[in-house]
This record gives C-alpha cells, structure tokens and sequence, in this order.
C-alpha cells in the first residue's frame, strides 16, 4: 500500500489507540501485562495533545500537568477531541522507560530507557553498553507494541469495540457540569 | 554515540522484501562501498553516507567493525555547506556593483538578467570555498534477527535520506512502522489489512 494513502489509516488507528490508551490505563489503575503474562504498570503522565476537526477546521490543544491532572484535555474529549501525542510512562519492577508517542506516524521522541549499568572500563566488552541500551529500548518497545496488540484485537472485534467505546464514552463524559 | 543519549528520538521500520542469507556478509562491504565522502576539499554543498557508530571520521570501519551482537550498527553522516541568507546577499551586491561599474566602463547601462544569475552562482561557489562543511550523525540498528531496523531521528528529511540510501545500498526497502503498518504486520495476511482499509474513525462523545 502507498505510504499517502495510509495517511487516514494511520491517524485514526493512532488516535483512537491513545485515546483509548488514557482510558485503559486509568481504568485498570495502570495495570496491563506483557506477553509472559507478567504485570507492568502504563500510565500518561504530564504532556499530551489532543486534536480534533481536519483540514481548516484543524484545532488542537497541548496540555502540560506536572500533577498529571490534564483536566483540559480531558474537556477536550467531551468536544470530540481525540489524543494526538501522549508521554507514556512504564514501569516493571525496578525499571522504568518514559516516551513521548505521536498518533499519525507511532514515532517516539523523548525515550529515556533505565540507566545503563555496565560500566566504560577496559575489561568488558567495548560494545557491551550499547548491546545493553539497545536490549532496553527493545524491551519499551515490546510492551508498547504488547498493548497496542491488545487494542488491535478490541478495534477489529465490532462487538468488542462498540462495548469498548460505550464505556470511553462513560469516562469521558465523567465530571462534566 | 546517539544511540546511548539520555533522551533518544526514534523511527522503526520492517524490511518489505525477504532478507537473503548472504546480506549480511555481505553488509560490511555495501556499507563501505556507500560511505560518507569528505567534502572539506570541494565546494560541493552536501555530501552523505555511512559511517562507523563508534567514530565518524572512520569510513573503513578500521575502528570495529559494524556487526555488535546480533545488530548491525551504523551511522548516517550528512555533511551540509550552509551559507547564511544574508552573507550571500551581501557578496552578491558587492559582486553585481563591480560587475555593473565595469559594465559602465564599457559603455553598458545594466546587467543582463543571464549574467546576474551567472554572478550569483559564482558568488555561491566562492562562499562555499571558504565555508566549512557541518557535520550531522544519525545512528542506525538493525536487528539481524527480526530483520527490523531503529533510525535515531525522527527529522523527516533525514528519514527521507536514509530510506533512499538505505535502499541503494542494501537493495531493500523500508517501511515505517506506523499505526497502519504496525498492525498490518502485527496481524499478517490480506484479510486483516482489508479491514483496516475499511476502518472509520471512533466517536467517544
């Protein structure tokens, strides 16, 4: 397929994945499992923008909440916005990787993976440290693409997507006046 | 080394065709026989190719070699003449004055519009001379065993140069794994892909 004609595809696959992303993490409270069935904790946290509308009519706000709060992008949902780029934070016992995600293209900026323990000195090998950074970029990018497996399987399953929005619907709806 | 930064911005992509057994004895060639060519001595405003991830002043890959466990890693280096807007402006004024008080000389009131570009264009070459290339490193990795590849940038036109460089070199192409890939390779199969061809956005509200 043309990487232009996969333009539509990309956006509403990605934007519908972070928005329902947000939901699924606060729902469970952060909880999702890796493919061994081990628990790692998924939250948004502090940054995210959500979008809405297209072409001229294109509006989108950035919000930033140190308490990670994000009550102005959540009104943003209520209007029919939808998540465009989300800093996704994970945890598994004891590491921790944070990555700012962009609907459209699924490129990571910002990926700050656990500190890299193997040491510069002489005695190890010299390509150990990168071996080590790339283990740990590999090992973020599995559990993210571990959960967006899991939306796949909702998105394409109509009877499990229309549950599933049904009560997106509910949470975004929450605290209005 | 980009690749070990604190804070990294990041492409994937999947190889589209099927990866031949003998890629990768052979990479290290390819690699060099697509290596970044110095500019320094021209006037050539860019130049790019590969490098070592370790050192990107080795084109021979003499330090170590590309192959790092079961990745092959290494470096796209794009060195750019930039002359700032204003200075060329500036020598081009000084250059078309000289020019048109010459033409004077000789009995012409102006300059034709065939010569102005002909003295812009010198005007480049000469700033460019005496410019000195800026260097720019983007790290590459790709995974020998899953065959997929992490490009250290999410600049567009350094994705665009490195999957144009990428595929003359290894006689494959990239496909970013965006949302629409990702899943089409996730799930596998026409059937899967027809249905996200057939996707309509969600309503929440």
């Amino acid at each position: 397929m043309d990487l232009a004609l996969a333009e539509r595809e990309n956006t509403i696959l990605g934007q519908d994945f972070l928005t329902w992303l947000w939901h699924a993490s606060e729902a469970r409270r952060g909880v999702f499992k890796d493919k061994d069935g081990r628990e790692f904790n998924l939250r948004m946290e502090e940054r995210l923008s959500v979008q809405g509308g297209d072409g001229e009519g294109l509006e989108s706000a950035v919000v930033k909440s140190p308490s990670g709060e994000l009550t102005e992008a959540r009104s943003g949902l209520r209007s029919g916005k939808k998540v465009s780029r989300a800093q996704l934070r994970f945890e598994r016992d004891p590491e921790a990787w944070q990555v700012t995600l962009k609907d459209n293209d699924f490129s990571l900026s910002g990926l700050k993976t656990p500190k890299i323990e193997t040491n510069d000195r002489d005695d190890v090998d010299p390509d150990a440290r990168v071996l080590e950074k790339l283990f740990l970029i590999e090992q973020c990018l599995e559990l993210l693409d571990g959960v967006y497996r899991e939306f796949l399987g909702l998105r394409l399953g109509t009877a499990k997507w229309t549950e599933e929005t049904r009560t997106m619907r509910d949470w975004i709806g929450q605290g209005q006046p | 080394m980009a690749i070990l930064s604190t804070s990294l911005g990041l492409t994937r992509y999947r190889v589209v065709e099927a990866i031949p057994d003998s890629l990768w004895r052979e990479s290290p060639k390819r690699l060099k026989d697509n290596a970044f060519r110095d500019i320094d001595a021209t006037t050539d405003e860019r130049s790019w190719g590969w490098c070592n991830i370790d050192n990107m002043l080795d084109m021979e890959w003499a330090e170590s070699p590309p192959e790092k466990g079961h990745y092959l890693c290494f470096s796209l280096r794009l060195d750019t003449r930039r002359i700032p807007p204003a200075v060329f402006k500036k020598h081009c004024m000084i250059a078309l004055a000289g020019e048109l008080e010459q033409a004077k000389a000789e009995g012409k009131a102006f300059i034709s519009k065939d010569r102005r570009r002909e003295i812009r264009e010198m005007v480049m070459l000469r700033l460019r001379a005496r410019s000195l290339p800026v260097p720019a490193v983007f790290d590459a990795v790709w995974n020998m065993q899953t065959g997929r590849v992490l490009f250290v940038s999410t600049n567009a036109k350094a994705k665009a140069l490195f999957e144009d460089h990428f595929n003359l070199t290894f006689g494959l192409n990239l496909e970013p794994l965006t949302p629409f890939f990702l899943a089409a390779s996730m799930l596998g199969g026409d059937a899967a892909i027809a249905r996200l061809e057939a996707l309509e956005p969600s309503t929440f509200v």
